[in-house]
């Protein structure tokens, strides 16, 4: 069978009823999400983990899924019509649809944003379903000191591209590995780094070191920083897409997608270059550069929105073919295998494949559901932003509680919590990366095990590691990774 | 004011970052560095963390020795320019510390209502009545959707013998 057989068997999985409306409830949730400050996929994804004891894989993937897609969507109309990157995917969106928004042109707006989405999120899954299959045969030949070097670089991108200082970076990846530690070592069965505390013996979850950061470390920092100001949002009504409208749009979003699915298949990649790489590319591509910064240019809409869903889309990549998540979302859903006692990787291809396909199907359906759900009923979403703050992040801390009493009602998660969210306040202060904890946290262990087989094939000689020429490569680019950072500060200061 | 001219010095960020680090070192003094076969061992790893970690915090105190500035991250309802208010940060962290203590005994349901009701203050609520209210019912709802889905999340109210 090739992939378009395994696709159509896909479909047939997705399309069941039961599937259809776990798919529905995703993209509901995640536009929900998308739409609501203080909370982002990731976070969602690690509250929902709890409900994974009673559903079934396929079905909780569908889920997901439509929760990562959506919170996309979700995201880019609150730039557009208040001015709020919930993340820093949608930053350059804000920058030109709010503009627009505020000369009347909010609808023709969320229009681009919206249809370059399922443009982008469509092509970019087209990409996925063929490309998929390949990545994983050739992941079999990977070698432990491959899969090795491969970590190395994805930790090396991690903590060079999130955030603004390289120092920053390594100390946030360095502080989830060193956690990664804690616990009974896999291999000699000795517990590590728990200072007799019997409570760690079982190691520190991802879901609880997700929960801390992302909801009491967010819910600490903005309640010292709170700003009441009442944002009203820009009225949705105004003129829709016009034909020209379309003629300026269509090329940015394909642009977008180019730029954005491969951005998201590296490791490191994110959301954030190719959107900006997008946005200065249709600056200088627009044939009405005056446009940009004063009335909002509709290519600055849709060439960035594109290239963020292709990103998104580009993740699933090295996730579903190498186990190797490369953004929080990626690392919380690799979390979400485990907790089914699936590994993904090139086996799950063959051993879960209707697991597989059944998601990959899953992405167009949720991407045409997500352009009905947002299309049409964009006032409906906006409304959400009419609850009060204080108990909207009342109630984050609620769930946060839950998410954590959750997973194994101990007393030292709770502590945990505590200690990790002071530490996600300070880090947000003084300007740290919170991806790299959670990349090195879940791949930390990973790198770890690698690295042991890999030596102990040879007894211990280091030579094993420069063997192959595929872990020669991906070492020479991970050192590669120090040089990038000027060259993308320099196109930084240039948008 | 003379914060304008002179950056702010967080040293004992670099302190921090150092003393993390030599917590690792020294939990891995007493672990095995090396096997007879792989060459490396259960220590080595955090070893190796433990003086990466010591080495970055030292480059991040030259650095604030050089005057490196730190702006807090942009985030959504937050304004990063504005002076941190203290009681405001001291409340929601209380609603995060109390359910160390009272989680097991209170249960779910009170814990979340006063927990609820600390953010929603800290955050400038005035409706105390209200805030208990929606606390409850959203700890009590959430309490009773989530166990039957078949999580375990203690009593209800442990302390009064409710399951």
């Amino acid at each position: 069978m090739g992939s378009f057989d395994y696709l159509l068997h896909g479909f047939g999985i997705a399309l069941q009823p039961m599937n259809l409306l776990w798919a529905l409830i995703g993209s509901a949730l995640g536009t929900a999400i998308g739409v609501l400050p203080g909370i982002g996929p990731a976070l969602t994804i690690a509250l929902l983990l709890p409900v994974t004891v009673a559903i079934a894989p396929t079905a909780a993937f569908i889920m997901f899924a439509g929760v990562l897609y959506g919170a996309m969507y979700g995201g880019s109309t609150t730039s557009i019509l208040i001015n709020t990157p919930g993340e820093s995917g949608s930053m350059m969106t804000a920058l030109e649809g709010n503009k627009m928004a505020r000369d009347g042109r909010g609808a023709a707006a969320l229009a681009t944003a919206a249809i370059g989405s399922f443009v982008a999120g469509t092509i970019a899954t087209i990409a996925l379903t063929f490309l998929a299959p390949y990545v994983a045969e050739l992941a079999f030949i990977f070698r432990p000191a491959d899969y090795f070097a491969l970590i190395l670089l994805a930790f090396c991108s991690v903590a060079v591209v999130m955030g603004s200082s390289r120092v920053r970076g390594f100390i946030a990846l360095l502080l989830g590995i060193a956690m990664g530690t804690v616990g009974i070592d896999v291999m000699t069965g000795q517990p590590r780094l728990n200072f007799g505390v019997m409570g760690l013996l079982n190691g520190i979850e991802l879901t609880v070191v997700l929960v801390s950061l992302f909801a009491v470390g967010e819910i600490l920092f903005v309640a010292s920083r709170y700003d009441p100001g009442q944002e009203t949002p820009i009225s949705v009504r105004g003129r829709w897409m016009t034909r020209e409208d379309f003629r300026r749009s269509w090329k940015p979003w394909l642009r977008g997608t180019v730029l954005g699915f491969p951005m998201g298949v590296l490791p490191g990649g994110g959301s954030e270059i190719p959107t900006m790489l997008s946005y200065t590319l249709e600056r200088k591509l627009c044939e009405k550069p005056e446009e940009f910064g004063t009335t909002g240019a509709i290519e600055g809409v849709a060439g960035p929105e594109a290239a963020n869903n292709a990103a998104a889309a580009g993740v699933l990549v090295p996730l579903l073919t190498l186990g190797l998540p490369t953004s929080a979302t990626a690392a919380i859903l690799l979390a979400a295998f485990q907790n089914y006692g699936l590994q993904p990787g090139p086996n799950l291809f063959t051993s879960n494949a209707d697991l597989v396909w059944g998601l990959i199907a899953s992405l167009y359906i949720g991407n045409a559901m997500l352009l009905i759900l947002n299309l049409p009923l964009v006032g409906m979403w906006v409304r959400l932003l009419s609850i009060p703050k204080p108990q909207l992040y009342a109630g984050i801390l609620v769930f946060a509680l839950i998410g954590i009493w959750g997973v194994s009602g101990s007393q030292i998660d709770l502590i945990v919590m505590v200690i990790v969210g002071v530490a996600g306040y300070v880090m947000r202060v003084y300007d740290f990366p919170i991806a790299p904890v959670l990349i090195g946290l879940i791949l930390g262990p990973m790198a770890e095990y690698q690295l042991r087989t890999a030596l102990l094939s040879r007894q211990g000689s280091p030579w094993v590691l420069v063997e192959t020429p595929i872990s020669i490569a991906f070492l020479v680019v991970a050192a590669l990774t120090f040089v990038l950072p000027p060259l993308i500060r320099r196109l930084r200061a240039r948008s | 004011m003379q914060q304008d001219s002179r950056p702010s010095r967080p040293w004992w960020l670099a302190a921090i970052v150092v003393a993390l680090g030599a917590v690792c070192v020294l939990g891995a003094a007493s672990l095995p560095a090396a096997s007879r076969y792989a060459g490396i061992g259960p220590g080595t790893v955090p070893r190796l963390v433990g003086i990466a970690l010591i080495v970055l915090g030292l480059i991040l105190a030259v650095q604030i020795a050089r005057g490196e500035t730190f702006e807090p991250q942009g985030t959504e309802n937050a304004d990063a320019a504005l002076p941190m208010n203290p009681l405001a940060f001291a409340l929601a962290l209380v609603a995060a510390v109390l359910p160390i203590f009272a989680l097991q005994t209170l249960g779910l349901p009170l814990v979340a209502m006063v927990s609820f009701t600390l953010v929603a203050r800290s955050f400038g609520s005035r409706r105390l009545l209200v805030d208990l209210v929606s606390g409850a019912i959203l700890g009590a709802l959430a309490w009773y959707l989530f166990d039957r889905l078949g999580l375990q999340l203690g009593g209800f109210m442990p302390f009064a013998g409710l399951g």
